[in-house]
């Protein structure tokens, strides 16, 4: 590793930086010295690092151009570790801290002597723009291998391979006022509303609240304008009612004034999160602000202006050089060309001489300026060029001369001859454009000013923009303009505020601007150097004419041909630029051209602050019984219901059952589903049916509502008896089924499935509040309330009889009843319902009992056989059965007709049920609907898979006609055969015939349409 | 309650007379996730109130207010999102929803409070505007109870409700979303939090509350 420590272009005096504090870095393998207060960039800069990257399609070197957020070119690629990486961090954004480490995001085998660089001189002609878009048509097989190409070459960074170590967190704020940004405009903002009282959140992106009071010149109340920044934020970090958000990005506009503020916690700490006091903290967080009113103070992004060779390092926009200079004491160079078309680039010349180094010209394209600064210049001795601009920098890898000349605008052509000034940096000020992209989040379009020569923010109800953010560019104005705006947003919220004084600016008189965006070229732009518009995406001014002259006229589609605005950039720097062309080459003006939509993010976001705490262990809620503990215990594998996590098998531990098998082999699944089914059909099994959604109905009207929103009959159900009942959509398909109880005259237990619980709750209520608001019942979730057990098989009596007081006769307690009484001392409901054809007794017990119950029935169920199921199991019993499962069996689109099920429909029941109506309709009255059947493969060995698509006729033409397909399907230890539920069109009355199911390798299974009931087709096994 | 309304509802004392071994909603969460303790450094600290008496009440307002105050001697809460406590601080009465408040007295308390309800509140059984309804769902929630100097800060990380004293003061409670489950948060006193959560989400919610409370040094008081 190369170690550099000296800092040429450090300065002895000035800036923010603590030249006492030295830190080091690593950029690219060679090691640089910096000091604490410095971002990466400014440490570069100081290091005399030129080469920071190389572009993303014509792999040229580029340097650093801005101080903030609108950076193109430095992206690096942060972290020491593979863990810690973080691709496409602006190094302008990135604090510096000791032993940081970073490398270009481009750039193969390094950024001095790159690959792709001859690709890239050559690259005019090979990489039009749309050149992206020919490649997924030329032809189209070939994209999958150009863009493995592309994209190594383009290279935007790479993610960690490995586990973040950090963590990351949300936070809910809310507050009256938010506002973005903490300059001059913020500041004011923030301080009349803090003042107020209200709740008031001030964020800001920067290291340091205060933006371009920073680095002014100027001076607020007679003190460089930092002093009085420091002060408000002094004074506004003492208040109750403020939350300062400091390294904290507003990166999203959502509805409803919800904002997405992206804060970095650490970033300027390490690579990863220091631990405070034995604990790490959250790395970064997203704050999540609903805000009433939103104040946006997010500033001006500076343009540059458009000349050839504009992207060779030692290019910068002026208001960067000033930032280096006297935020961070860094002078990017010996000698400057600025090349300007407003006042406010003067600060970079004056900075620059205040530093002590060369400015070789100030070249205005206006004619005779005539501004306050202008004639600070003037007297400072700097040659001012007026009327001209740079057409064109020399140099490659560093500026090494600017060619000037005369210019008319208007005329959009070089006025004079050129002339070449030698220097090694170049800084360019086209004006300056509001930082919209917050507002545009909205949705709102911002609207062209003339007089500012910039779009300005179009503004939603709720929503307000001060100082430069709306083009009130001035520090005297700008303070005003936060106050005032402040005063507003509260108004509207009904609150008052009183406007604070200002502090004392002096006056500065400033002479008009000239609207400039692409300087002219002797050539035409199509054979000029290159001029280039947006540096992240490589995009041209020649780029840009020719997608216009391709015929993409409107401003997306130029967007989207060349792809000017895209990426991490959104369009900072370039995208005004870019629409001035595109409004000359098309000889329309600006406005008429219109501006493209900036997208959140505002600045990339890391998966880890949008994550939060919700990922890994925490990433989704998992439901779990009563019974959980006992089932890990004893070595349940878990299925996912929804988001309860239940029981799927429990594979126990075998003897030695081969010769070759190691002991403590554990059962396959098929075993231990073999297993546990036949224990249910010779001995006895439980399930934890907790699950289910169960729902307590009481009131007098209870067992009407019942009758209208299930299909069968209830009126008849005697207080003591349970009944299965089936419910449709209004569209007549089932959409949930189970059983309900009448617990007493006017109260009844329902039960759901797991996974339509929380559905038919909605739409019980839904009904009710809706559509019979006259009906005397009320609906209370009790899933959680009850545990339940289901104890089944042809030992369940027995085993139950020894620790219940109920009396379970099979006469006095029969099948569809259900009885109150003890279990294990424990009161408990116990209802004779079966999902397993099977005897069966379904326990509800509150479920703190729960576990107690559970492990009494153990401890009496050994000399049963009892054996615990999981839902695998239990899937194959009510199968075989013909149990339907509503979701498995059914898909909304079938009908209780179509599953056979006309018995559970009661048409002549006086108040027409939900369904009702639709199941009279020609389409479900159709005799060739999909409907249920059973499916006995010819060969026994075979398990059809579910969803396998049945055919008639498997010697048929491809496509054949496809008839249906397997809903369920399994093995049955009781059959010795494979099995399924299907639906076939017509398949009611197609029973015997064979049908056929072609599956994807090649082999075709035929089977036989037989009754969904294969086992114990009278029901005795239940009624025992 | 009258032999009438035994007819027209089922109310089971679901509690068994004898002792029996019970486990909280949180019984597994503290086996597996453990109960970090309570040091000085706690700025968190959590405790569950196991076992306690959860009604449902349903019906009108006026009517079950009546009821409330005979049996109970303190009323339903007059607003919507607030509660009421007895002097103990004991006995609590939620709003849930228009016609909907949650009960929470001492365990055990339960089955006895809803016969004295159904007796004040007397036959309901036929198509009038008395009807009501009780629903015992003590074995379906628990309650936590949040304190601590990091307390609201834990909650601004887990619910979007806003947590200021400004908009939640004492006396509010809400149904809200918490992570990315749903509880009942509510502020019985100036420096007490509680949340009222359903059984099954217990430990997930349960291990967020850890997870966030990491850097407060979180415990839990057993």
């Amino acid at each position: 590793m190369s170690q550099s420590l000296k800092q040429p272009n450090r300065l002895h005096e000035g800036g923010r930086i603590d030249r006492s504090h030295t830190l080091s870095f690593t950029f690219n393998g060679t090691r640089y010295q910096g000091h604490a207060g410095d971002t990466l960039a400014s440490a570069l800069l100081s290091n005399g690092v030129d080469i920071v990257n190389r572009s993303f399609k014509y792999s040229r070197p580029r340097g650093i151009v801005a101080a903030g957020a609108e950076e193109p070119n430095a992206l690096v690629q942060l972290g020491s570790s593979e863990a810690a990486q973080v691709p496409n961090v602006r190094a302008t954004q990135q604090a510096l801290f000791e032993g940081l480490t970073a490398q270009s995001t481009n750039g193969w085998p390094n950024v001095q002597r790159d690959a792709m660089s001859l690709i890239g001189k050559l690259g005019g002609r090979f990489m039009p723009p749309g050149f992206y878009y020919k490649t997924f048509m030329a032809p189209a097989s070939m994209w999958m291998t150009y863009e493995k190409y592309i994209r190594k070459g383009a290279g935007l960074g790479r993610s960690p391979m490995e586990r973040d170590p950090d963590h990351y967190d949300h936070l809910h704020q809310h507050c009256d006022l938010l506002v973005i940004g903490a300059g001059p405009a913020g500041l004011m903002a923030g301080l009349t509303a803090a003042r107020s009282g209200a709740r008031v959140i001030l964020c800001d992106e920067q290291e340091e609240m205060g933006g371009s009071l920073l680095d002014s010149r100027e001076l607020l109340d007679h003190q460089p304008a930092y002093r009085w920044a420091e002060r408000v934020i002094d004074e506004l970090g003492r208040l109750d009612n403020v939350t300062l958000l400091p390294r904290t990005t507003a990166n999203g506009y959502h509805d409803h004034h919800f904002v997405t503020l992206h804060e970095r916690r650490t970033e300027h700490l390490g690579e990863t999160a220091p631990l405070v006091d034995g604990v790490r903290p959250a790395r970064s967080r997203m704050h999540r602000v609903r805000a009433g009113q939103v104040l946006l103070a997010t500033g001006a992004h500076e343009r540059p202006l458009v000349y050839g060779n504009n992207d060779v390092p030692g290019n910068l926009i002026a208001g960067a050089v000033s930032t280096y200079i006297r935020r961070y004491g860094v002078v990017p160079g010996e000698k400057l060309v600025l090349s300007t078309t407003n006042d406010h680039g003067y600060r970079a010349a004056l900075d620059w001489i205040d530093a002590g180094r060369e400015v070789v010209a100030i070249v205005d394209a206006r004619r005779n300026p005539d501004g306050d600064l202008v004639a600070e210049a003037r007297a400072r001795g700097i040659r001012i060029i007026d009327g001209a601009a740079v057409l064109e920098a020399r140099g490659e890898k560093r500026v090494s001369g600017a060619r000037v000349a005369a210019i008319d605008v208007a005329a959009f052509k070089v006025a004079g001859q050129a002339e070449t000034l030698a220097c090694d940096t170049i800084a360019s000020s086209g004006g300056y454009s509001p930082v919209i992209h917050l507002a545009s989040h909205t949705g709102a379009r911002p609207s062209w000013d003339d007089e500012l020569l910039g779009f300005v923010p179009s503004l939603v109800k709720g929503v307000h923009a001060a100082g430069s953010a709306r083009g009130v560019h001035g520090l005297a104005e700008g303070l005003a303009d936060g106050t005032a705006k402040a005063c507003e947003a509260l108004a509207a919220l009904g609150k008052s505020a009183d406007a604070i004084a200002l502090p004392q600016v002096d006056a500065r008189y400033e002479s008009t601007a000239c609207a400039l965006y692409q300087v002219p070229h002797e050539k035409p732009t199509l054979r000029a150097p290159k001029q280039f518009v947006d540096l992240q995406n490589d995009v041209t001014a020649a780029a840009i004419e020719l997608a216009t002259r391709e015929g993409f006229e409107s401003i997306e589609h130029v967007k989207r041909y060349t792809a000017m605005g895209f990426g991490t950039d959104q369009g900072k720097l370039g995208n005004i630029n870019g629409m001035a062309i595109a409004a000359r080459c098309l000889g329309k003006s600006i406005p008429e051209v219109g501006t493209t939509v900036f997208r959140p993010n505002y600045t990339p976001v890391t998966f880890g602050a949008i994550a939060g705490r919700h990922c890994r262990e925490l990433f989704e809620p998992k439901r779990y019984t009563a019974l959980h503990q006992w089932h890990v215990e004893h070595g349940a594998e878990f299925e996912d219901v929804g988001q309860w996590k239940r029981p799927w098998y429990f594979p126990q531990v075998r003897p030695q059952v081969r010769p070759d098998a190691t002991n403590g082999e554990r059962e396959s699944m098929a075993e231990a589903v073999a297993r546990e089914c036949l224990a249910v059909r010779e001995k006895v099994g439980i399930l934890d049916a907790s699950t289910l959604g169960k729902i307590d109905i009481q009131g007098p009207d209870a067992r009407e509502f019942l009758g209208r929103i299930y299909t069968n009959k209830w009126a008849k159900l005697a207080v003591g008896r349970a009944r299965y009942g089936l419910m449709c959509k209004d569209d007549g398909m089932l959409m949930d089924d189970g059983t309900t109880s009448c617990l007493a005259e006017n109260h009844f237990l329902m039960t759901t499935t797991t996974g339509g619980a929380a559905g038919v709750m909605e739409w019980l209520e839904l009904w009710h509040q809706t559509e019979w608001p006259e009906l005397d019942v009320t609906f209370t979730s009790v899933t959680d309330h009850w545990a339940t057990m289901t104890v089944t098989g042809p030992e369940a009596r027995k085993l139950l009889a020894e620790i219940t007081d109920i009396d379970l006769d099979r006469d006095a307690f029969q099948f569809m009843d259900w009885r109150q009484g003890k279990v294990a001392g424990v009161p408990v409901r116990v209802f004779r319902i079966s999902f397993t054809g099977e005897l069966a007794y379904e326990i509800n017990v509150q479920a703190n009992y729960a576990m107690h119950v559970w492990k009494t029935l153990f401890e009496h169920g050994d000399k049963y056989g009892l054996t615990p199921y999981g839902t695998e199991t239990m899937h194959v019993l009510r199968a075989e059965k013909g149990f339907i499962i509503a979701g498995q069996d059914t898909d909304g689109s079938v009908t209780p007709e179509d599953l056979g099920m006309q018995w559970a429909v009661g048409y002549d029941k006086p108040f027409p049920w939900v369904g009702k109506r639709a199941l009279s309709r020609s389409d479900t009255r159709r005799v060739d609907r999909k409907q249920l059947v059973g499916l006995k493969p010819k060969d026994p060995k075979v398990v059809l898979k579910e969803g396998a698509q049945i055919v008639l006729d498997p010697d048929h033409a491809i496509p054949m006609p496809m008839v249906g397909h397997v809903t369920s399907s399994y093995y049955s230890p009781t059959l010795e055969s494979g099995f399924a539920l299907a639906v076939v069109k017509g398949g009611h009355s197609r029973m015997g015939e064979t049908v056929y199911l072609p599956m994807a390798d090649g082999k075709t299974h035929a089977a036989e349409i037989v009754s969904t009931i294969f086992v114990d087709p009278k029901g005795a096994r239940q009624n025992v | 309650m009258s032999e009438q309304t035994a007819s027209w509802f089922n109310v089971y004392n679901v509690r068994p007379e004898t002792e029996v071994p019970t486990e909280s909603p949180l019984a597994w969460s503290c086996h597996h996730s453990g109960r970090p303790s309570v040091s000085e450094k706690s700025r968190v600290v959590l405790r569950e109130r196991a076992m306690l008496g959860h009604l449902i009440l349903r019906g009108g307002a006026i009517m079950l207010d009546e009821a409330v105050r005979e049996v109970l001697g303190f009323g339903l809460p007059g607003r919507p999102n607030t509660l009421t406590r007895d002097e103990s601080g004991e006995r609590s009465i939620q709003w849930l929803s228009p016609d909907e408040w949650l009960v929470i007295v001492p365990g055990g308390e339960e089955f006895d409070l809803e016969g004295k309800l159904r007796e004040a509140l007397g036959d309901a059984h036929d198509s009038s505007d008395n009807h009501y309804a009780i629903v015992n769902v003590s074995g379906g929630q628990t309650l936590l109870e949040l304190e601590g100097e990091c307390a609201r800060e834990l909650l601004m990380k887990s619910t979007p409700y806003d947590v200021h004293p400004d908009a939640f003061p004492v006396g509010k409670g809400v149904t809200t979303i918490f992570a990315k489950a749903s509880l009942i948060l509510r502020r019985p006193t100036e420096d007490r939090w509680e949340l009222v959560l359903r059984r099954s989400f217990a430990d997930y919610l349960y291990r967020w509350i850890l997870d966030a409370g990491r850097e407060y040094a979180i415990g839990v008081d057993a």
